[in-house]
């Protein structure tokens, strides 16, 4: 039986809708298949790493002491030397081995590009994007900047950090003016629209930028579109690629919220991530469907996604311009909903993610990483520049 | 081993009363499962024990013999040296967990001894009720289809009759006097199932109610263990025809044993009855629907009911509604009322998957028409999820096969198996009949359905045949 380990938790804002995330589907998939022994390896807001399988039962973490209970628990080490093994050390030391991780963390160190960054250095295959799409998705300015130069369609923007907007406030102020209202001011690397906000006048525009501020160092300014229909549409593959089914978010307030993605509703069928909020496919014209699915293939290749990502569309309900917004390398319980309508179970789901992370670790290994050289006898001698 | 230790384990008395509990106090059943557990600290696993005033009465009587026998044994060993007597009282205690199991049998064997004369006043008032009603009274027998066949007969009926039936699965002596107990009176239609676990138990309840008018669902290899042959199953279930006389009688003539028996009984089935002839059969996820043709007449039948196999007991229950005085619009309104019953292949859509709830069918023509009707559903991907068929007796490993081999001809994609003693049987048949499909196992029924929404998507048909109650472990 092959280990897998799961990764949730994490410093980040979306940590706790990695834990459901995590469970919801992927734990309690990868247990019913009864084909691994998973191990699930939480981190901490603080940065603390933990495993224990009694942390594979979401109810572990409904218990609102779940904090308190951890710390009365040994933290884990990590070895990234040639594979990834949990290592739970003391007298009685252990290790495990492990031959797949699934990671399952949203937002900053997560899904940013950062532990696959680890995970490429365990050498170790791992389901989902790898680190350059990741890295790229996370940050919205690069995906726009990636997907504007790739030709496809997006609204236009103004960036700037946070040292930027202490120095240049009134530059920006001027440039910001030039794009029309409504605006929408969110954190570059945040997901699940946290921090974000949406501006209809100039007067609650620095409110905004200082409350996107106060989450992230880089902030975007967009105009809205309205009138507006959202698009989600997950894909999933690495070089064969397979859409789900675009997804219209039926948002009860002005933009689709935290609530709305992760609170509101919580009927039963669709896993944890509320399923009700949302129509299935998206009752939308066959030709918008047609580009969806089109545009959508496209940034996905465009930024190099793996296994499993979502990409965000923007369409003008009256114009039936279509704008690509954003992409999303961990979809929220892996958008599990959608593709459960797509008529991929959350068994298929997720085998097939792990099918596809270990087809992609096959594959890095044929190439050549590293050769061989004479550079090091030559130090020193009056050929070799610094 | 395990066994012995469990038999010290604090839920050893819980589990021996839930023992009791499950076989419904039948002392015989209790007995074949205590000597079948190896671990009484895993009897209570599909459900758990009910703390019934009877439950309680029992561990009150069990909990004082203890007391007793410690009491008795202190006393015994007073003039013993401490160590010795506390060894010889805890041997004591030890002795009595093996007493255990049948010191409760004989509570419960003297509990009836005092419980028979009650019921028995209970049964003849029963039957002096019955005697004096002027409802028309209608028995239904069969090793299975008898809860089915009650419910259609009493939605049909009802569209014109005032009828009345008891509720659930109340098919013996003392559940029937109890539902008479509750008539008042001026019922148009009294309907009765005929419960049957041993020869002579259809005989006595057909004598209790007295039936005008008679129905044979079908004799199988259910209850097969208790019977131990199809003869004997056949003969108790035709125990109906002898009491009825030249009452009516409407036999399946789907089941083979039955149509053999026949006992000169109108063989009711999807072709039709009595001259009426069914016409343009359909069924689907939606329903079933029919026309039913004599002469002139026609009956457009539109029922919820899933599978053609329905279409029999329905056409029975139009030629009844008619021949007790209902209309044709009164019949149609009527069959047109009728839908799936709890746990009989009753359909529950979620996120666009369909599960048919089966589990109160564990019968091999309850299957066979089951997987007709899968086989029947196209472009779905269909899923066949069960513990097997218990009471199958020795005819056991033949039925499992067959369900393998039927379900690999009708070409269903998934078979989840739960592991068990019958499975394996099923898992043969599938290989013997080359099934192309993917077989799935499961350690335990609860684990399985807990999976199954993670292994389903939208567009799938989940049937989950049977249930497997902890006392066939």
């Amino acid at each position: 039986m092959k280990s897998i380990a799961v990764i949730f938790g994490g410093k980040s804002a979306e940590h706790d809708v990695s834990i459901i995330t995590a469970h919801t589907p992927i734990i309690d998939t990868l247990e019913a298949s009864g084909k691994f022994d998973v191990w699930p390896i939480y981190i901490t807001k603080e940065g603390k790493w933990y495993c224990d399988k009694r942390m594979n039962d979401l109810s572990f973490f409904k218990n609102p002491a779940y904090e308190d209970e951890l710390k009365s628990w040994k933290t884990v080490d990590i070895s990234v030397n040639d594979g990834f093994t949990i290592i739970w050390p003391g007298l009685m030391r252990k290790t495990q081995k492990i031959d797949i991780v699934f990671p399952s963390m949203h937002g900053t160190y997560g899904e940013d590009g950062s532990l696959m960054g680890l995970l490429r250095m365990a050498n170790v295959p791992f389901v989902g994007c790898d680190m350059f799409a990741s890295a790229v998705a996370m940050d919205k300015v690069l995906t726009k900047q990636v997907v504007a130069a790739e030709g496809m369609p997006i609204v236009p923007y103004v960036w700037f950090t946070k040292s930027q907007w202490n120095k240049e406030k009134e530059v920006l102020m001027r440039e910001i003016k030039k794009l029309a209202f409504p605006l929408f001011v969110k954190p570059v690397h945040l997901g699940s629209s946290i921090g974000m906000a949406k501006v209809k006048a100039e007067k609650e525009l620095e409110q905004a930028i200082d409350v996107a501020l106060h989450y992230d160092n880089k902030v975007l300014v967009e105009e809205g579109i309205d009138p507006l229909i959202e698009i989600t549409l997950p894909i999933m593959g690495n070089d064969e690629i397979r859409c789900a089914l675009p997804e219209r978010p039926l948002n009860k307030t002005d933009f689709f919220d935290f609530n709305d993605k992760y609170l509101s509703g919580g009927k039963k069928g669709g896993g944890s991530v509320n399923s009700e909020y949302s129509e299935i496919p998206a009752k939308i014209e066959e030709d918008l469907t047609k580009q969806i699915l089109d545009l959508g293939t496209r940034v996905y290749r465009a930024l190099d996604c793996g296994g499993i990502a979502r990409v965000d569309f923007l369409i003008h309900a009256e114009t039936k311009t279509v704008y690509v917004n954003e992409v999303n390398t961990l979809p929220g319980s892996l958008y599990a909903h959608n593709w459960k309508k797509a008529g991929v179970s959350n068994m298929d789901l997720v085998l097939e993610l792990v099918k596809l992370a270990e087809e992609r670790f096959a594959a890095q290994k044929d190439i050549t990483h590293a050769f061989q050289s004479d550079i090091l006898k030559k130090v020193g001698g009056p050929k070799v520049q610094t | 081993m395990k066994r012995f230790i469990s038999r010290f384990s604090l839920e050893y008395d819980r589990s021996l009363l839930y023992m009791l509990q499950a076989s419904e106090y039948n002392l015989r059943d209790y007995f074949a499962w205590y000597r079948r557990v190896q671990d009484f600290r895993a009897v209570q696993k599909r459900k758990k024990l009910v703390w019934t005033i009877k439950v309680k009465a029992l561990l009150a009587m069990e909990w004082a013999c203890i007391a007793a026998v410690i009491i008795v044994g202190i006393y015994a060993v007073n003039d013993y040296p401490l160590l010795l007597g506390l060894a010889v009282v805890l041997v004591f205690v030890g002795c009595l967990t093996f007493a255990l199991p049948y010191l409760l049998a004989l509570f419960v064997f003297v509990g009836q001894l005092v419980q028979e004369p009650v019921e028995m006043t209970l049964i003849n008032r029963a039957k002096a009720t019955l005697a004096k009603h002027k409802g028309f009274k209608i028995a239904i027998a069969g090793s299975y289809g008898k809860t089915s066949m009650r419910e259609i007969l009493r939605t049909v009926l009802s569209e014109g009759k005032k009828v009345a039936a008891p509720g659930g699965s109340e098919n013996t002596p003392i559940g029937i006097a109890r539902f008479i107990a509750q008539l008042k009176g001026d019922e148009d239609v009294l309907i009765f199932e005929l419960g049957e676990y041993y020869p002579g138990d259809v005989r006595k309840l057909a004598r209790m109610v007295q039936p005008d008018l008679g129905v044979i669902t079908g004799v199988n290899e259910a209850h097969l263990s208790k019977f131990k042959t199809i003869e004997a199953a056949a003969s108790t279930v035709f125990e109906l025809a002898d009491v009825l006389g030249n009452a009516p009688l409407y036999v399946n003539g789907e089941n083979e044993c039955a149509k053999k028996e026949q006992r000169g009984g109108m063989l009711f089935s999807r072709e039709g009855l009595d001259g009426w002839k069914v016409v343009a059969p359909q069924t689907s996820l939606d329903g079933t629907s029919f026309t039913l043709e004599r002469g002139n007449v026609r009956i457009n039948a539109r029922s919820k009911l899933l599978g053609l196999h329905q279409i029999g007991p329905l056409t029975a229950a139009a030629h009844i509604a008619m021949h007790l005085g209902l209309t044709v619009a009164q019949t149609e309104a009527g069959i047109a009322n009728t839908k799936p019953f709890e746990h009989r292949l009753e359909p529950k859509e979620e996120g666009g998957v369909v599960t048919l709830d089966d589990s109160y069918n564990g019968n091999p023509d309850g299957v066979k028409a089951v997987i007709e009707f899968l086989a029947s559903l196209k472009d779905r991907r269909r899923w066949y999820v069960t513990p097997g068929l218990v009471e199958m007796g020795n005819r056991s490993e033949e039925v499992h096969r067959d369900i393998g081999k039927q379900l690999a001809e009708a070409g269903i994609e998934k078979v989840v198996l739960i592991k068990n003693s019958v499975t394996p049987c099923i898992e043969t048949g599938l290989k013997e009949a080359n099934y192309k499909g993917e077989i799935t196992w499961f350690d335990d029924a609860l684990k399985c359905y807990e999976s199954l929404p993670h292994m389903t998507a939208a567009g799938d048909v989940v049937l989950l045949q049977n249930d497997w109650p902890d006392q066939y472990a």
